[in-house]
């Protein structure tokens, strides 16, 4: 609650002051009082009042004078003013002095109370606009600081990015280029800003990527990153990725804001481990032929071992045991350097008229014997209906020798040997239209991480006695014929390897 | 009388070998294709010395091994391990440690590391047997 407030009354006459400070202080104001103008002026000085009530008629400094004054002290300060009847021209006077309110002689309790509510009323407004006033002053002071702080925030934001941020206005005009904008495109911020357009800073193919998105149907206008070798006005080449993104506000286009990464460090790094995935393979490479040729000179030496023995002692038996090891590692040898060289060539295949069945009757003739002494059940299941085809009948029985062989040494390999091994060939055609071999074994099938590594240069599974080159030429030989190798396998249970080639069948000819 | 010599190795090459240096240096060689068939060939036919390859199909050359070291009838039973890759890759094996679970490696008496010299096989198989 407000403390009372505080009215001067100022009259010469002594009693009218006397009386209406005794009513004005029943009805709970403070009062204070002067008798004279000049005393009036002193006591408002004095005793600040809230409220001044005067007589206009006073000898000496007379009441217009002391609003006058008192509103040279405050122009604010509520003043009401005591007339005479019929005193129009004082009346005006005070109403130009800022007088806030008349009342006539003799005054009656009823006038005066209602002009001294007016009165406060005007100041409890005052009052309320001041706080308000106050508080806005307040207010747009602090909203303000907040501003400055974000934008400051933001500047920051965006200079301290680690991408390279440029954005434009709805004319195309450079307006935001942050540090990393300069070092990428290399030109200084302060000749970009504001002085260039899009056409100036970037080269037409990116310009016009960018502004062809704002064409674009709102739903399609992000795109996923791209990447673009940039050429810099001072010949560097920056491969860099970038996006962009079109603002609007209410649906307007205001400009659009460009990301760029600078991926020099990251294209070399990712060199360097190409660079060392290739020094490694080469090693494994290396180490896996040289294991394979260690294996080989070891059955050179020991064979001529046993033929040296078999001359001293004129054993025949030990001569052709030798003779015949000599002569195995000699055809590995010569298979290896074939491998090798049928690997590293391009080679286009001889197509020609054969027949598919011949071949693989032709290979499980030569490999029963061996089948056999292993304990492996060698089957067959072939489609009659293929007959002669078009196909290069090398490839066809170089990768079929391999992964029979393969599926052999897979059942060997196999550490369940309660199972009945077997290898089978099976041939059809698929719907299309491909000539599928299939090769499947119920040996020791592979894990994912072998299964991986297949067509890996060099990667064996079986030790020294692998080249690691089998598969990998068969892949090529395949390849090359526009065929393709599939693999099935489960370590424990097996693997079917089935090649299929593009199946031209050759038709008969009557009397040929 | 002439002690027995148990070759156990996959490679008929290596066999052949084997075998001509022994009988070279007045050793009765036998042979066998793989851990499984040198086991009953050891128990059957009491060797003095088995030449064994580590490397053999389903890993049988080295569970013959753990089998000779960890059983007392075999324990006294020389072994010259005769093999394709070097005893640091050999005690280092992922398969070998696998087979001895934790427990240390025993080194083999000898370890020859192929391709070895008929002279040299012959003078490794002298100095265990005299």
């Amino acid at each position: 609650m407000m403390s009372a407030f505080k009215i001067l009354i100022v009259d010469d006459e002594e009693l009218i002051v006397r009386l209406l400070s005794m009513s004005l202080r029943s009805d709970g104001y403070q009062t204070v009082s002067a008798f004279s103008g000049e005393q009036g002026l002193e006591v408002f000085k004095a005793e600040s009042p809230d409220i001044v009530v005067t007589d206009i008629k006073m000898p000496g400094m007379d009441g217009l004078e002391l609003l006058k004054k008192i509103k040279e002290i405050d122009p604010e300060k509520e003043v009401i003013i005591v007339t005479g009847h019929g005193d129009i021209d004082s009346t005006i006077t005070a109403l130009q002095y800022g007088a806030s309110d008349f009342i006539n002689k003799p005054v009656r309790d009823a006038a005066l109370a209602i002009a001294l509510e007016r009165a406060k009323s005007k100041i409890a407004i005052r009052k309320t606009l001041e706080e308000y006033t106050t508080n806005l002053e307040i207010k747009i002071a602090e909203a303000t600081e907040e501003i400055r702080r974000k934008s400051n925030f933001q500047r920051l934001l965006i200079t301290s990015s680690h991408d390279a941020i440029v954005a434009f206005d709805r004319d195309w005009k450079v307006v935001v280029y942050n540090p990393e904008a300069a070092r990428i495109f290399g030109e200084a911020a302060k000749d970009v800003r504001n002085k260039m357009t899009i056409d100036d800073l970037y080269t037409p193919k990116i310009a016009k990527v960018f502004k062809n998105q704002v064409k674009d149907e709102k739903d399609q206008r992000n795109f996923p990153w791209k990447e673009q070798v940039i050429h810099t006005k001072d010949g560097r080449q920056i491969p860099v990725r970038y996006a962009s993104n079109v603002l609007f506000e209410n649906n307007e286009f205001v400009g659009t804001v460009n990301f760029f990464q600078d991926l020099t460090e990251i294209k070399r790094l990712e060199k360097e481990l190409v660079q060392s995935e290739r020094l490694a393979a080469v090693g494994q490479t290396v180490s896996g032929l040289a294991h394979y040729v260690k294996n080989i000179l070891i059955g050179l030496k020991g064979g001529s071992y046993i033929v040296d023995v078999g001359i001293q002692k004129n054993n025949m038996e030990k001569l052709r045991s030798g003779w015949e090891t000599i002569k195995k590692n000699i055809k590995r040898i010569s298979d290896l350097t074939q491998d090798l060289l049928t690997y590293s060539k391009q080679r286009e295949p001889e197509m020609e008229t054969c027949s598919p069945h011949d071949i693989i009757n032709e290979l499980m003739e030569l490999l029963k014997g061996f089948a056999a002494s292993k304990n492996i059940i060698f089957s067959k299941n072939l489609d009659k209906s293929i007959g002669q085809i078009t196909a290069d009948p090398k490839t066809i029985h170089h990768a079929l020798l391999n992964i029979i062989n393969n599926a052999m040494d897979a059942c060997i390999e196999d550490e369940d040997i309660t199972k009945k091994h077997e290898v089978k060939i099976l041939t059809h055609i698929d719907k299309n239209h491909m000539i599928c071999f299939e090769v499947e074994d119920n040996g020791c099938g592979m894990d994912e991480d072998t299964r991986k590594k297949l067509f890996t240069p060099m990667f064996s599974s079986k030790g020294g006695k692998g080249t690691g080159l089998g598969l990998l030429v068969t892949g090529k030989l395949i390849e090359e014929h526009k065929g393709v190798i599939e693999i099935e396998t489960s370590p424990g249970v097996g693997s079917t390897f089935r090649i299929k080639l593009p199946y031209t069948k050759v038709k008969s000819v009557d009397g040929n | 009388m002439s002690k027995k010599v148990l070759v156990v190795d996959d490679d008929p090459d290596v066999r052949s070998f084997v075998v001509t240096v022994l009988e070279e240096n007045q050793y009765i060689p036998l042979i066998a294709q793989d851990g499984v068939e040198g086991l009953e060939k050891i128990e059957k036919e009491k060797p003095d010395l088995v030449i064994l390859d580590v490397l053999m199909p389903r890993g049988s050359g080295i569970r013959l091994y753990h089998h000779l070291k960890t059983h007392d009838q075999f324990k006294a039973l020389p072994i010259i391990m005769f093999t394709g890759i070097a005893l640091r890759s050999f005690l280092k094996s992922q398969k070998v440690l696998d087979e001895f679970q934790g427990a240390e490696v025993p080194k083999p008496d000898i370890y020859l590391e192929k391709p070895v010299d008929p002279e040299v096989l012959a003078a490794a198989v002298r100095k265990k047997l005299g």
